[in-house]
């Protein structure tokens, strides 16, 4: 970044620091130290320093507290011969900017006549508002934190004419965003521009005059703050949270119009402190490196026309306006909410009482669109704390609709239901369980709505493939049961499908590095046909992991041209090892026990090792803790084969993987078995008889040793002999 | 949401402050409070006077014992969430979860990783967190008990209980723990504490936030097998975790 930005936005900070101290001065003179200082109707102090701090001013002493903060935060100014690095003492010196903001706004409510309007709207006289009271900021927040409103602008000095002031006002609210207004520069703002044109402003309409000065910027930031603490759960103080939270998920940012002084410069770096960039229309100094920000921190000169789209890419704000029509807010911040039995009106399907989720095609002129029925008692027919059925049963029809979709669409349903506020939704299929509380009953929450959510939510997110769509509620016992039936057998198929899921089928595996904590090496490739080795993950739960948490550790892999079917072996699946094996691995076969096979953390449910004079190869559980013909013990197995190095003979991998018809195919597969520790073979036991029979062997499992029969190499070898063991008849191992 | 954790060696009356705690809470409705029983003997649900039908460990248990056959179509993360939720006990006052058995042989990560997610996202829907944690702290070090505000040490007042309190708390250092403050409490206490008992607190660094004193009414309680959390306002020890949950309450407030 520029040493020139930086020294403006420190010079402003000091002008800021030294103003609040002479005005505090003057005041405490004037009024006495216990002057009382608030900014009315809110519980949250003076919210910046309350937040950030975790102070509780109420006089005018308690601000001497606050200036001292300001003052220790405040960096020296840059010399004109060195040179350092800028980027933190500006940050400090616009956290010192926001605590004197602070201070003078305080002091102003401490005027008579005040300087602001304590109302929700601007009347004929007053344009300025001031800091809102809680019962604005609970109302307007929860539209932050429900996605109603992406966030605000907080738009300082004014246009160049009143035209452009009132077209960027319109195209901000077009977005829901919220604008902000303070901070005039030579007498001219913002506010007063759509005043003159006479434009609407207050909360009603959301552009919220907040104040002419300067200082009154704070205003957008204490309103941020108060988010935070009040929804975000951050506690007073703890500001990394309340800073990381707006960073997160206020979709804020500052709009500089017209001229950028040294104080306004300064109020830039106090909004950066919480994720906020800034646009300018005027050409001034750019920070565009990311870093306290998700993108740039200043970009600079932007053309009216191109402003508002500009600080919606800045800022990384996703305008997604699908409101669901119901009387709870709703938004992914409300997943996970609990309903405590104290606080629920009723509870439907769960441990108590039937229920079924369940989502099918139709054809288009068999669906009306919207239509949406409850069968059954609604939520005014129940008592308070009862338990009842619940049947959801959707209908979709679309062009694209497949019913392959089906069950992608039906896992939704709960993800769905669950970002109403007061709705809690767990489960799916014939396991599902919600529940609505006292307080979503009492703004009017019916049965009826999760046939409206799910009817907006599918067409919102799955517009591409359904065109109409109708929702059944059910909520009697008989039809529950009735078509849960029918669901049951839907079901049924859907899981025989996904069973037949082959590695050929698909292109896309999924990786798993959970384990590089300890094995920093070690990348499992997840496949239909092979699960991760500890026999926790399959692909579905890759597939479902990375749907939840994109950056985590399963991701997505291209299969990419196929460099060896048999073996198992893609390119882009190479790739994707040797870059996440930290260049380790350079080739991976996913089918093969004898070259480059597939590493392991230690996690392994199974080891499988080359019994090389048997032509075969041995399985050990990981429970079995006796010798086993590799003359090894399992532990000592284990050392060897993990820590993510390739040990050809010797793999890791889950119990389910055996079952797989991928099992070292690439070897010949099960057939090559001929030792396994009894529980394992007891256990594997159906499994085994089947791949005998479909070999032509009734009795394969007869011919597999065990610890029982053998516990040398040797010893195996003449069993199998005398049994006729498949794996003697293959062509050599390597 | 303010976490406090409780912790100190077998015997020293943990849980039954845990309990004191909760009930304190309930009184001064700092509710909804979510208790947490992460002692592998789980007893925390006897002083509360309520019964537990499910486990943590024993879900997590069922899930790797039937990682091939869930019910169709489900995640393992979306069983356990499901599971974890249905074996939560639900009272007027507070809701409680057992965490249970520690874990077998066999590799947990995946396990626990998930059991991590879930029990943050039960938790934030809380005012306040009570967890009654085992000596071991397991689920401290394994890092499936989220950010802890206040940890108590409890121990009776004997240089034995002081130096076992003093290793949990050094055991928590090592472990890099997300522990906020650590407070010493000693329980059961006859008089007045030893100038020697002092000097041994003193040595090992430890605060000595409050003092319980010994209480036959709790003593009687706990004879005749009655919850301690109907224990009367009036009791010596529930005048002393008034005092003590007052100060602690009112120390996190003014935390900058």
């Amino acid at each position: 970044m520029s040493k020139l930005i930086a020294t403006k936005a420190i010079r402003g900070a000091h002008t800021l620091v030294k103003r609040a101290e002479e005005e505090l001065r003057l005041a405490i003179q004037q009024k006495g130290p216990a002057t009382k200082v608030e900014f009315p109707n809110t519980g949250y102090y003076l919210p910046v320093s309350h937040g950030i701090l975790g102070l509780h001013i109420q006089n005018l002493e308690g601000l001497q507290a606050l200036l001292d903060e300001a003052k220790k935060l405040l960096p020296p100014m840059p010399s004109d011969k060195l040179w350092v690095p800028y980027l933190g003492n500006t940050l400090d010196a616009g956290m010192a900017t926001l605590f004197a903001d602070e201070i003078i706004e305080a002091i102003k409510y401490t005027q008579d006549p005040l300087p602001y309007l304590l109302k929700a709207n601007p009347d004929e006289e007053h344009l300025w508002i001031g800091a809102a009271g809680d019962i604005i900021m609970r109302e307007r927040g929860i539209e932050f934190v429900d996605g109603t409103a992406p966030g605000f602008a907080a738009c300082v000095g004014y246009c160049p004419t009143n035209e452009i002031a009132v077209k960027i006002a319109r195209e901000l609210q077009e977005k829901n965003l919220y604008v902000f207004m303070s901070a005039a520069t030579d007498g001219k703002s913002m506010a007063q521009q759509l005043r003159e044109e006479g434009i609407q402003m207050g909360w009603d309409t959301r552009l919220v005059p907040f104040g002419n000065d300067v200082t009154a910027t704070v205003h957008s930031i204490g309103f941020a703050t108060r988010v935070a603490l009040s929804f975000g759960g951050a506690q007073p103080g703890d500001y990394q949270r309340v800073l990381r939270y707006n960073k997160n998920r206020v979709f804020a940012f500052v709009l500089a119009l017209g001229p950028v002084d040294d104080e306004k410069h300064a109020q830039a770096a106090g909004a950066i402190n919480y994720g906020f960039p800034t646009i300018a229309d005027t050409d001034i100094d750019q920070i565009l490196p990311s870093g306290i920000c998700t993108y740039e921190h200043v970009v600079s000169p932007v053309p009216h026309e191109k402003i508002v789209s500009k600080a919606i890419e800045v800022r990384g704000l996703k305008i997604n306006i699908t409101k669901v029509p119901i009387p709870v807010p709703y938004g992914p911040a409300f997943q996970g909410e609990r309903i405590r039995k104290e606080d629920m009106h009723v509870e439907l399907a769960g441990q108590l009482q039937p229920g079924f989720e369940f989502l099918t095609t139709k054809d288009m002129d068999e669906v009306e669109d919207g239509k949406i029925d409850v069968i059954g008692p609604e939520i005014k027919d129940v008592e308070e704390d009862t338990q009842i059925p619940l049947g959801i049963w959707v209908e979709v029809a679309g062009r694209e609709m497949q019913p392959d979709f089906e069950p992608i669409l039906e896992r939704q349903i709960h993800d769905f239901i669950n970002c109403a506020n007061g709705v809690f939704h767990m489960g799916q299929r014939d396991i599902n369980w919600a529940r609505i509380s006292k307080e979503a009953r009492a703004k009017g929450f019916t049965f009826h709505h999760f046939g409206t959510i799910v009817h907006a939510k599918i067409h919102g997110e799955f517009g591409k493939i359904a065109d109409k769509v109708q929702v059944r509620i059910y909520t009697r016992e008989k039809e529950v049961v009735e078509l849960r039936e029918v669901a049951r057998k839907i079901y049924k198929q859907r899981d025989a499908r996904m069973a037949d899921m082959t590695d050929e089928a698909i292109d896309t595996f999924y990786s798993c590095t959970l384990c590089q904590s300890f094995a920093p090496n070690h990348v499992c490739i997840i496949t239909p046909e092979r699960s991760g080795l500890c026999g926790a993950y399959n692909w579905l739960d890759g597939k479902a992991a990375f749907r939840i948490n994109p950056t985590g550790p399963n991701q997505p892999i291209k299969k990419g041209k196929v460099v060896d079917a048999e073996k198992g072996q893609w390119q882009d699946v190479n790739d994707f090892v040797y870059n996440n094996s930290h260049k380790t691995l350079e080739i991976f076969n996913a089918y093969s026990i004898i070259e480059y096979p597939m590493t392991s953390c230690g996690c392994f449910e199974c080891i499988s090792g080359i019994l090389p004079s048997t032509n075969g190869i041995m399985i050990v559980y990981r429970d079995y803790t006796g010798m086993t013909p590799s003359g090894m013990k399992f532990s000592t197995l284990a050392g060897m084969v993990g820590g993510g190095v390739q040990t050809p003979g010797f793999i890791g991998h889950s119990k389910q993987y055996i079952g797989s018809k991928k099992f070292i195919s690439a070897e010949g597969g099960v057939k090559r078995i001929v030792w396994m520790d009894r529980v394992l073979k007891e256990e594997l036991a159906p499994i085994l008889e089947e791949i005998g029979k479909r070999e032509g062997m009734d009795d394969f499992i007869e011919r597999i040793a065990d610890e029982t029969i053998a516990i040398t190499e040797e010893e195996v070898l003449e069993y199998i002999s005398k049994k006729n063991h498949p794996a003697l008849a293959m062509p050599p191992l390597f | 949401m303010k976490t406090i954790a409780i912790s100190g060696k077998g015997g020293t009356g943990k849980s039954t402050i845990a309990a004191l705690i909760i009930r304190w809470l309930k009184d001064q409705e700092l509710g909804p409070i979510l208790a947490v029983d992460a002692d592998p003997n789980v007893n925390l649900n006897d002083l509360l006077g309520i019964r537990i039908e499910e486990t943590v460990g024993a879900i997590r248990e069922e899930m790797k014992r039937s990682a091939h056959k869930l019910p169709g179509g489900m995640t393992k993360q979306e069983f356990l969430e499901y599971k974890i939720h249905a074996s939560l006990r639900e009272t007027r006052d507070f809701d409680l979860i057992a965490m249970g058995r520690p874990e077998g042989p066999g590799c947990y990560c995946y396990a626990n990783n998930l059991l991590r997610d879930i029990l943050k996202t039960l938790s934030d829907n809380y005012k306040c967190v009570v967890i009654d944690n085992e000596a071991g702290m397991e689920h401290l070090s394994r890092r499936t008990t989220q950010r802890i505000d206040d940890l108590l040490l409890v121990s009776d007042p004997s240089a034995r209980g002081v130096h076992a309190a003093a290793r949990i708390s050094k055991l928590l250092t090592e472990l890099d723990t997300r522990v906020g403050k650590k407070h010493l409490i000693l329980n059961r206490v006859k008089k007045d504490i030893p100038d020697i008992l002092e000097k041994c607190i003193e040595k090992h660094g430890l605060d000595l936030f409050s003092f319980i004193p010994e209480d036959d009414t709790l003593l009687r309680m706990d004879q005749s097998g009655k919850p301690i959390w109907k224990i009367s306002e009036d009791s010596s020890a529930y005048q002393a975790i008034h005092q003590m949950m007052g100060e602690l309450m009112k120390k996190g407030k003014n935390d900058i």
